[in-house]
């Protein structure tokens, strides 16, 4: 197991206090959770790509960090005229 | 070896932010403080990553893309934090400016004051 895997599973591990917060909190604590979330799962899929040595899975983070932009201004969105 | 302890230093470091800003986000009272410990995972942590990946890999596709991811992340993380204490701002306010100038003044319209319950003949203050 790298380095890299280990860094992976310990934000994994740091996601739990965001997670309590994403379910327990108001709804504007939520879609902060959720933003942080997002973030850090960018994060370990990078991780995990380098981690386990397949190229091919770093465009995965690329992909999620573009959508990470789109969703938190659907979600934010949502949270402002609707919920 | 050198590369090695290296990359271990700065994956260390990247847990460390986002497990302390994991930490703040969870403790913070409200929203507008938990929003302030988004950002050191969102634009710390990543240079720490792609760091750590650049003194593995060198110059090379993986570096580039992780690079890439964490442009994005920095680019996205400043608007989404302003449209997200706006729309917190809104929900609470009213209106992202909170209250106009004059009406918080005695005698204002009603609706005004935290406690008040808006009329149904209220101008619409909803920032659209």
């Amino acid at each position: 197991m790298t380095s890299f895997v280990i860094a992976a599973v310990a934000m994994l591990v740091a996601l739990v206090p965001a997670g309590i917060t994403l379910a327990r909190g108001t709804l504007a604590d939520a879609v902060i959770g959720f933003q942080f979330i997002t973030s850090v799962a960018v994060l370990v899929f990078a991780l995990l790509a380098e981690g386990f040595r397949r190229p091919s899975l770093f465009e995965f983070p690329v992909l999620v960090a573009l959508l990470l932009f789109g969703s938190g201004l659907v979600f934010v969105r949502a949270l402002e005229r609707w919920l | 070896m050198i590369r090695q302890v290296v990359t271990d230093v700065l994956l260390a470091l990247a847990v460390l932010t986002v497990a302390a800003s994991a930490i703040g986000v969870a403790v913070m009272p409200d929203a507008y403080s938990r929003l302030h410990y988004v950002t050191p995972a969102a634009v710390v942590a990543p240079v720490l990553v792609a760091l750590a990946v650049l003194v593995t890999e060198g110059l090379d596709e993986n570096t580039g893309e992780t690079v890439l991811a964490l442009v994005f992340m920095m680019a996205a993380a400043p608007f989404l934090s302003h449209a997200t204490i706006r729309a917190i701002r809104v929900r609470e306010a009213g209106d992202w400016r909170g209250r106009p100038p004059g009406e918080d003044q005695p005698g204002g319209q009603p609706g005004d004051q935290p406690g008040d319950q808006p009329s149904d003949d209220a101008p619409a203050r909803r920032s659209r």
